[in-house]
């Protein structure tokens, strides 16, 4: 049995060589180059909405960073101080850890503040890695990741539920549209698409009310985009729970897999799954808004923004934005969707995150931490006199619903799709 | 029969979006005694798989889930 | 002739220094996008390396414009006083308005890296989080300027500028100063993920 003194010793030697196997050439090069300027220092949501030095991007990464050097760099080694690193303790792991989940939603706009462009996300991301391996993760992330898994171990067993549910639906896409031969296709072989949705109705009734407009080649998928252990950091269960995905779009043979409005779900499936399969995807990677875009250029899907006049505007999610170049697409369809837009002060490359981001939204315990981190947005959102915001992540949605009530915005929180069947002419 | 379950804490998860429900649960069992059974209602039908792959991965045990029309009625007992 | 021998040990330990850091850079694992594009990658890093680096299309830079000017002078001030090292053998065959020019950007660019302590210090964030590498690093780099522009200015303090450029040199490769070659990396790093991305680019609509 161990004894507790082991087991922290155990979790110290774990945290070392995780750290070690895990700095990769671009997580040591943001780990060198930092000289601490402290120009970033603004650019971080947190920072500006609650100024302390703990909410500035260079003391986030300085943590790992002189872990790192008191592990591993020669002068660190024997001179730890030099380089200000302390005693390397269970706590400073316990620290690290709410720092890299609570502190931190890996937006990357400190990256592009940053003279140098030093990738504090990505010294996040490894630190997350290490955290979780340690026991120090949030446990209701550890458990949506297993949930995920045991969703893809009993598939036989919620595949009844999952048919049930979307005949449901099924009925209200046809309600919607006034046709019976309206469908939720699942599981079709030869569908040119496969469209993965989140665990709920509204990322699914309007999507297939527009793919039957549109006389899509589509079929549902039966797995949730929504990926938990990319929060986590954890690569081996994010793979598994993709792999769920890419599995049936073979099964399936789609040509294409579109993933609901959910930014993390994109960037994983669109950026990191190849990445950690070693090879490109044998189908197309798109998001649910670059579909809708192309509908509306092509005249397949015809809006009428008089049927939205209120005053309308779109937070970029940091997943599909600044990490996935997603700017244009939503804003042509809400343009065409709403007859009064208005941007958000800055936005695209250089918009705020709402502070919900990388699963923060998930964890109750640090619900304050995150709503004051979204004051900035809240306030952005105030300035535009917007009574609609659209989001295309369902983790912005949550956190600006929640901004709204904390913040007595008044708005509702919609996302691209919902609003373009809104305003169907 | 869900109507004979006797539940020591109730929540309302009515209008919440998965995963929050979820979210929602796990906090109410970790702050009950092992043994306590949770109820809650939903609305979003994501629930109808969200709350029985939760309860498989964490070990808890689901004593019923059930459809009322719009509304989603589930019992859980926490077992550790 | 002692401090010429230093200065030349401390440029073979930057020059081994440089290659050994660059080696173990090397070794360590890279994942490249293998994702089709959303943009060019080449584009990316050319717009990191140039547009990115405009103090314009920053927010920070914009807002921290005294510091962020400071550092990209001092720093093209400290190329200058490498070459200026590399030159400084034949110092008494330079134009004497060569010299003096040299003298008084030398001058400036000790002056300014000088101002590095005064802002670390007075910044109550900065000063939390500066070590002791912070310190020595801007001490040598100051020292570095002053002592070649107070040889540019009087050929008696070349030897000082050589021993002080010696130890800044040996240095490098282990503190703080070995920034310079990750700089590089960075920005390549940044221009090739967001160039692919469709992130980084010369224009948005």
């Amino acid at each position: 049995m161990n004894s507790p003194t082991k087991t922290k010793q155990n979790k110290l030697i774990i945290a070392k060589e995780m750290l070690g196997n895990l700095v990769d050439r671009r997580v040591l090069t943001a780990l060198e180059v930092c000289v601490r300027c402290g120009i970033c220092t603004e650019s971080c949501h947190y920072y500006q909405s609650n100024p302390k030095i703990e909410h500035t991007p260079y003391y986030r990464a300085e943590l790992v960073r002189r872990l790192y050097r008191r592990f591993f760099d020669p002068v660190g080694r024997v001179f730890p101080q030099w380089f200000g690193a302390g005693e390397t303790t269970e706590d400073l792991l316990s620290k690290l850890a709410e720092t890299a989940f609570s502190s931190c939603t890996l937006c990357q706009r400190c990256t592009l503040a940053c003279p140098f462009g030093v990738e504090t996300a990505e010294i996040m991301r490894i630190t997350r890695s290490v955290a979780t391996a340690t026991g120090n993760a949030p446990d209701i992330l550890v458990e949506l990741a297993n949930a995920a898994i045991a969703k893809e171990e009993n598939a036989e067993l919620f595949r009844d539920i999952y048919l049930d549910q979307i005949k449901d639906l099924e009925k209200e896409v046809q309600d919607i549209l006034g046709s019976s031969k309206a469908r939720i296709p699942v599981g079709e072989k030869g569908a040119r698409m496969l469209y993965v949705p989140l665990a709920g109705a509204h990322t699914i009734v309007p999507q297939a009310v527009l793919f039957n407009i549109a006389q899509e080649s589509w079929t549902l998928g039966m797995f949730e985009a929504s990926n938990y252990a990319v929060f986590l950091a954890d690569g081996v269960k994010a793979k598994h729970i993709a792999e769920r995905i890419t599995k049936e779009a073979e099964q399936v043979k789609a040509k294409e897999i579109i993933i609901a409005e959910c930014g993390h779900a994109y960037t994983t499936m669109r950026w990191d799954v190849p990445k950690w399969r070693g090879s490109p995807l044998p189908f197309k990677v798109r998001s649910i808004i670059e579909v809708l875009d192309e509908y509306v250029r092509e005249g397949r899907l015809h809006l009428d923004s008089a049927q939205n006049s209120q005053p309308t505007t779109y937070h970029d999610s940091c997943n599909l934005g600044r990490k996935g170049g997603i700017f244009e697409e939503p804003r042509r369809v809400i343009r065409a969707a709403a007859s009064d837009y208005r941007e958000m002060t800055p936005n695209r490359l250089h918009s705020y995150c709402c502070g919900g981001g990388s699963g923060l939204v998930a964890v109750e315990e640090w619900a304050d931490i995150r709503l004051q981190a979204g004051k900035l947005k809240a306030e952005q959102i105030r300035q535009t006199g917007a009574k609609i915001v659209v989001t295309s992540c369902d983790n912005c949605r949550h956190q600006i619903k929640e901004l709204s009530e904390r913040h007595d915005l008044g708005i509702e929180v919609t996302s691209v799709s919902e609003l373009a069947v809104k305003s169907l002419a | 029969m869900t109507l004979e379950i006797k539940s020591d804490q109730t929540i309302n998860l009515e209008g919440l979006l998965c995963p929050i429900p979820v979210v929602k649960v796990s906090q109410a069992i970790k702050n009950m005694a092992v043994g306590g059974v949770l109820e809650a209602t939903a609305t979003d039908p994501g629930v109808l798989l969200d709350i029985p792959a939760w309860v498989k991965s964490t070990g808890n045990e689901l004593l019923s889930i059930k459809k009322e029309d719009k509304l989603i009625r589930f019992f859980i007992k926490r077992t550790k | 002739m002692v401090t010429a021998g230093l200065a030349l040990a401390g440029a073979a330990i930057l020059v081994a220094g440089t290659v050994t850091i660059m080696v173990a850079i090397q070794r360590r694992p890279y994942q490249a996008e293998i994702a089709p594009t959303k943009g060019s990658p080449g584009q990316g890093v050319l717009y990191a390396f140039t547009l990115g680096m405009a103090p314009w299309a920053k927010e920070s830079a914009r807002r921290h414009w005294v510091a962020y000017l400071r550092g990209i002078v001092f720093h093209i001030i400290i190329f200058v006083g490498g070459l200026f090292l590399i030159a400084s053998p034949w110092l008494t065959e330079f134009p004497s308005l060569l010299r003096v020019s040299l003298a008084a950007l030398f001058a400036l660019g000790a002056a300014l890296t000088f101002a590095g302590f005064g802002m670390r210090l007075s910044d109550p964030a900065l000063r939390r989080l500066s070590t002791p590498d912070d310190y020595f690093a801007l001490a040598l780099v100051t020292l570095f300027l002053a002592s070649g522009a107070a040889s540019a200015a009087q050929i008696e303090f070349l030897p000082a500028f050589w021993a002080i450029s010696g130890i800044t040199m040996a240095y490098v490769p282990f503190g703080k100063l070995r920034h310079f070659l990750y700089f590089f990396y960075e920005r390549a790093f940044l221009g090739l993920v967001f160039g692919s991305r469709g992130v980084l680019k010369w224009k948005h609509e």
